[in-house]
């Protein structure tokens, strides 16, 4: 029987696409340029978890995890990476060239509020930036706009809901 | 094993012309295959499943059986498209098939349909679980109704393993027509996206008979069946991190329905007593709350593994540890349509806890439910039906089951959602917890309708005694002090309230009544 | 001192601030009490406490008049502070607290009702040759007037609230299409905000500096100003940074528009604290905006500055004292950053994070002040603001002040919601920024990124979450599984689980 498939690589990508790839085994150094850098994953009383780099502490937190995405708060920014191995990353490559772009667009609720007002209807055209409804939260009214040109699919938005954060607002189908 | 030039004779040479045969099969061309598709080979699938160098493989040079009619070519190649074999999975015992899309499309031939039934057979007689990697293009058309038998035998023997050890199928490519039952009958069903789907019916057969346009993954991809449907638990976007996961999930269940589940070390990193519990339920009663955050602060850290996630949200289930040991978890998740049980999360719950008793895994049951859905594409499509499966399943299950009553908790929701009268072994509920027959809202409107109608100011007399009735019918204390809950607690407590619990129940033994089977609502 | 025990009608930091300047004046202080934060910072500062938390109304204590005149009587204080907010600009409360004999430490209610009006303080401008941005003569009454109006005015216009500000009813408008849909929503906000829907148009004056000016006035006629503060850095109409001076002023600068802020303030005959808010252009134009009669969230960089204590002299004002400090003592020195920090999600657009701050380290020092309500354990609650504290850095020049703002920032760390910290980390290190040329559209038009991280930080970030994959999956002993504790069981158990078969 063939050897476990040993994955020599893994890389870190990003919510906005950025890659950044680390041999594996995992050392505790990181290089730039010529020098390497010690990198420690330390706790503390009070701090709590910490990265100490370059003799600075840098306060972390372990926002959610599944499986290989994770979402890290790292000195107060909060960060999106997904793991990948060299084959996941040639796979999403293959999928990709084939996919083509997004065929829905799906609006959340971008923090919990309350609905003041929907503005569009089901089968409403929209143009990308358009508001398609209000949202209350903190005593503030916000615009929530459509993120691209289409046509309204569905709306589960109503006026006077209280909504969470993520909560599917409107779907539209991207024109 | 490599041996050497010296050895001569006939005997060791077919030996290892064939090795060398089997080689060539798998060839890198034949990888590139999967791999142009993001998809990994059968034996790669395998490989990264089990633990290096465990893996044994069984009938690996058999051949396709011989065709009764000729019609259509049959290629003549080892192993008839599948993989079948044992090995160690993080140091158990576990016996699996990988169906190979590269070999004839995977289809399923006779000989390949005896492989999987050898292995399954050998699962039961050894007590261990089974996995199913599915890659296949469907029954094997040139072997006409030898194939479809094929298929027949592997369901009956899903079917004589169920609740006896547990079966996991791993869709990995297409999964189409008759072949589908499989992983149905199995327990669990872990689906790869955008790379796999299961239908009963294909797109081309649907466009022909019905007119309608629907692409593979719109009909029957991972997503679908993850959210709308409700057959496949738990999706990845990659194969790799399918079988990790895959892993993850095994070390949470038993080998077989004798033995316990796997204990797994505790790094007592998790506090049995925290005050963030308190500030989660809102002050509130309409304002919702995450019921995952009361999970993830009451098992061991990380232990929780969640089940069916993007299905019926209203209701989540999974797996975690409580020191180590394997439980079941069903909550009502309030951020989801305020948490109300509806015809898709009673199937959910249902099916989940038939599976945690199958298996002696403990259930932790948190419950914030306000009742059930109503409406009525509700009532026409059965929540009778199957709100009671949820009941039966709750009911029948006699492994230890504990409640802990966070918010709200009326009518029959809170009878369904293993009320003590119902054979639970151990209620709590929070001080926030709100026991009643019907919300304050609704009992007011009922047993006040007269003095409502008749005042001149309806609202703040409404107020008034929906706070009356929050104060004196519907809050814990009164259940408590009648018994049908055993106590109200701090939430601080709560996991070391559950972990006393669980222990006192570490025996539990309940006779079932002697019968074929109950006749469950389905 | 007339005034010997305040009742403060507010919460947080202001009301700390307050009580910390009474106690040096020897002066009582009384905090309320609240159900929504019971344990709150501020009430530790208070002499006594007045405990409301049995009260579940949905108004707050803090916006009704009633109530808190009946608790000054019962308390048998004789002055109030309102603060900022609530009814610190509310003339009906402060005559009431004058009916009753109650000093309400603030102007007189004929003061906060005109200039409380923006309408009314506009034509109050006018007649005194005070220089305005051109604006509709009173209120909008509806849609057609609205066009009209803001045709006649020449686009692009802001359409504002006549009883509020802070953003809320607030709309700019550009296109004649547009001036309907904004009047509407505007005019809703308003009366959801201010009880009032009442709107007016100004032309609105692109890309201007928000100048303001500190006021101090006495009951005898004397009215001083303090200086400027630069408040340019908005979101929203939402104040993020505050400093003074600005470099925008030189010395004749801000002879003139001090001159014109001690006018407007004398046109009410004005005494107390109050700060006169400004628009100035890149002609080193100004235009008057509003006067707001209160005590403001970002006095400290004033106080800094000039070595005042505002709150001192609004008591001292209120208990009928003449005005010690004469204009030409007035001395500017030094340059002082506040930075707001409130628990805001920058990266979601800055919406509200509100949660329990679990733990929180501030940085100290000579150049550092920190005013803040929120301790460890503190909550941010939604019924209120989402600030959790103000950090006021000073430097002997504006130079300085920024160097000390970035060392200070980077010390700072607050655990339990997500803050706008690396926000004013990126702004400390922006070059328009450090030019000074920015204007109120730096927000939403200078920035490309409203956080700052260093170049290795998203790096180290990608680190930890492969460092924690590889543990999760890929060590190993990843977990430890123990099969052979689910084979053993008690004879009770195993005997009845393999019989029942």
């Amino acid at each position: 029987m063939n050897d476990k498939l040993r994955i020599k690589k893994l890389y870190a990508l990003s919510s906005e696409n950025r890659k950044f790839s680390f041999s594996l085994p995992l050392k505790n150094k990181i290089r730039i340029g010529k020098r390497d850098y010690v990198v420690q994953l330390r706790a503390d009383e009070k701090f709590g978890a910490y990265i100490l780099w370059k003799n600075r502490k840098y306060p972390i937190e372990i926002v959610r995890s599944r499986q290989n995405k994770y979402e890290i708060l790292f000195n107060d920014i909060s960060y999106t990476f997904t793991v990948e191995t060299p084959f996941s990353l040639q796979r999403m490559k293959v999928l990709n060239s084939k996919r083509g772009k997004a065929e829905q667009e799906y609006i959340r609720a971008p923090m919990p509020g309350k609905i003041i007002d929907v503005l569009v209807r089901e089968g409403s055209p929209v143009l990308k930036g358009e508001p398609v409804l209000i949202l209350e939260a903190m005593k503030m009214q916000n615009e929530i706009l459509s993120p691209a040109n289409g046509i309204v699919k569905s709306v589960t938005a109503r006026p006077n809901a209280n909504v969470m954060k993520d909560d599917l607002l409107v779907e539209i189908k991207v024109e | 094993m490599k041996l050497g030039m010296n050895i001569s004779g006939k005997s060791y040479k077919a030996f290892l012309e064939r090795q060398e045969a089997l080689k060539k099969q798998y060839s890198r061309k034949q990888a590139e295959k999967q791999h142009s598709k993001g998809k990994l080979t059968a034996i790669e699938r395998i490989s990264l499943l089990f633990d290096a160098g465990s893996f044994e493989e069984i009938d690996t040079f058999v051949t396709p059986a011989n065709q009764p009619v000729e019609f259509g070519k049959v290629e003549r190649t080892y192993g008839d498209g599948v993989v079948v074999g044992h090995g160690k999975i993080n140091g158990r015992l576990v016996f699996a098939y990988a169906q190979d899309f590269t070999i004839m499309g995977g289809s399923l031939g006779f000989i390949h349909a005896r492989k999987i039934a050898k292995i399954q057979e050998m699962a039961l007689k050894m007590g261990s679980p089974v996995i199913g990697m599915m890659d296949s293009g469907g029954a094997r058309i040139q072997e006409g109704v030898a194939s479809l038998a094929g298929y027949a035998s592997i369901f009956h023997n899903c079917i004589s393993s169920s609740g006896i050890i547990p079966q996991i199928a791993v869709i990995m490519g297409p999964c189409a027509g008759g072949a589908v039952y499989s992983p149905a009958l199995m327990d669990f069903t872990f689906m790869v996206n955008h790379t796999s789907y299961m239908f009963v019916t294909g797109p081309s057969v649907v466009k022909e008979v019905l007119n309608e346009d629907v692409s593979f993954d719109q009909l029957g991809g991972a997503e679908v069946h993850a959210q709308k449907s409700g057959v496949a638990q738990m999706i990845y976007d990659d194969e790799e991190n399918t079988i990790l996961a895959l892993k993850k999930f095994l070390s949470y269940l038993p080998s077989n329905n004798v033995e316990n589940p796997p204990v797994v070390a505790d790094d007592g990193s998790t506090p049995d007593v925290n005050e963030k519990l308190r500030d989660i339920v809102p002050d509130d009663p309409n304002k919702p709350y995450d019921v995952k955050d009361v999970i993830h602060l009451v098992v061991d850290r990380n232990s929780f593994f969640e089940t069916a996630e993007l299905f019926a949200p209203s209701l989540v289930t999974g797996f975690a540890r409580l020191k180590g040991k394997t439980i079941g978890i069903v909550a009502n998740q309030p951020k989801v349509l305020a948490g109300v049980l509806d015809i898709d999360s009673s199937t959910k719950g249902a099916r989940f806890i038939r599976f945690c008793d199958a298996f002696n895994i403990p259930i932790l049951t948190f419950e914030d439910v306000p009742g059930f859905l109503p409406g009525v594409d509700q009532e026409h499509r059965g929540i009778i039906r199957h709100g009671a499966k949820l009941l039966f399943a709750y009911s029948e299950a006699t492994v230890p089951r504990i409640t802990v009553i966070l918010r709200k908790a009326y009518g029959g929701a809170f009878i369904v959602m293993n009320s003590k009268s119902l054979g639970g072994d151990f209620s709590f509920a929070w001080p926030t917890a709100e026991i009643a027959v019907m919300g304050p809202d609704g009992a007011v409107a009922i047993l006040y309708r007269k003095e409502l109608a008749e005042s001149k100011n309806p609202a703040e007399m409404k107020k008034e005694l929906v706070k009356k009735y929050r104060d004196k019918i519907a809050n814990p204390f009164i259940a408590d002090e009648l018994g049908y809950i055993d106590e109200v607690i701090d939430p601080a407590v709560t996991r070391k309230k559950i972990l006393s619990a669980f222990a006192a129940l570490s025996n539990k033994w309940v006779k079932v009544p002697a019968r074929k089977h109950g006749n469950m609502p389905l | 001192m007339k005034i010997k025990k305040i009742l403060i009608a507010n919460r947080g930091e202001i009301a700390i601030r307050i009580m910390k300047t009474a106690r040096l004046m020897k002066i009582r202080s009384v905090a309320i009490r609240t159900a929504v934060e019971p344990g709150a910072m501020y009430l530790s500062y208070a002499d006594e406490i007045y405990d409301d938390s049995e009260n579940v109304s949905e108004i707050p204590v803090f916006l009704n008049i009633e109530k808190l005149i009946s608790i000054t009587l019962e308390i048998k204080a004789n002055a109030v502070h309102p603060g900022y907010g609530f009814l610190s600009e509310n003339a009906y409360f402060a005559q009431k607290c004058l009916d009753n004999r109650i000093i309400f430490i603030g102007p007189s209610p004929d003061a906060l009702y005109k200039m409380g009006n923006k309408t009314i303080a506009r034509e109050l401008a006018l007649k005194n040759g005070i220089p305005m941005a051109t604006g509709s003569q009173g209120n909008i009454s509806n849609e057609e007037e609205a066009i009209a109006t803001a045709e006649k005015i020449g686009y692009p216009v802001i359409i504002k609230a006549a009883s509020g500000g802070g953003g809320r009813g607030m709309r700019i408008v550009r296109k004649s299409e547009e001036i309907e849909r904004n009047f509407i929503t505007a005019s809703k906000e308003a009366e959801k905000a201010f009880n009032d829907p009442s709107v007016f148009i100004e032309k609105y004056i692109e890309n201007p500096k928000h100048i303001e000016f500190q006021i101090l006035g006495d009951t005898k006629g004397n009215i001083i100003h303090l200086g400027e503060r630069e408040c340019s850095i908005q979101r929203k109409h939402q104040k993020l940074l505050e400093e003074a001076p600005s470099c925008a002023l030189d010395n004749s600068l801000r002879k003139k528009m001090g001159a014109i802020a001690v006018r407007i303030a004398k046109t009410v005959d004005y005494f107390s604290a109050g700060t006169v808010e400004f628009l100035l252009d890149s002609d080193r134009n100004f235009y008057f905006m509003e006067m707001n009669t209160r005590i403001q969230v970002e006095h400290p960089v004033t106080e800094v500055i000039t070595g005042i204590d505002l709150i001192e002299q609004q008591i001292r004002i209120a208990n009928g004292e003449e005005l010690t400090i004469k204009q030409e003592d007035v001395k500017l020195k030094g340059w002082a950053i506040e930075c707001r920090i409130n628990a805001e999600n920058v990266q979601a657009g800055f919406a509200p994070d509100p949660g329990k701050i679990e733990n929180l380290s501030m940085p100290s020092g000579p150049e550092i002040r920190i005013d803040t309500g929120i301790q460890a354990g503190s909550s941010i609650v939604s019924a209120y603001d989402s600030m959790i504290a103000k950090i006021i850095v000073s430097g002997k020049d504006r130079k300085e002040a920024i160097k000390n703002c970035k060392l200070a920032l980077d010390k700072v760390w607050i655990k339990g919601t997500k803050t706008t910290l690396p926000f004013f980390r990126m702004l400390v290190r922006n070059q328009k920024f450090h030019d000074g040329t920015f204007t109120t559209s730096f927000i939403e038009k200078d920035l490309e990124k409203f956080y700052y991280n260093s170049e290795y930080e998203e790096m180290l970030a990608a680190w930890l979450a492969t460092k924690l994959f590889v543990e999760e999956n890929l060590e190993e002993n990843s977990i430890q599984i123990d099969f052979e504790d689910g084979k053993v069981m008690s004879p009770w158990l195993l005997n009845k689980r393999v019989n029942q078969f």
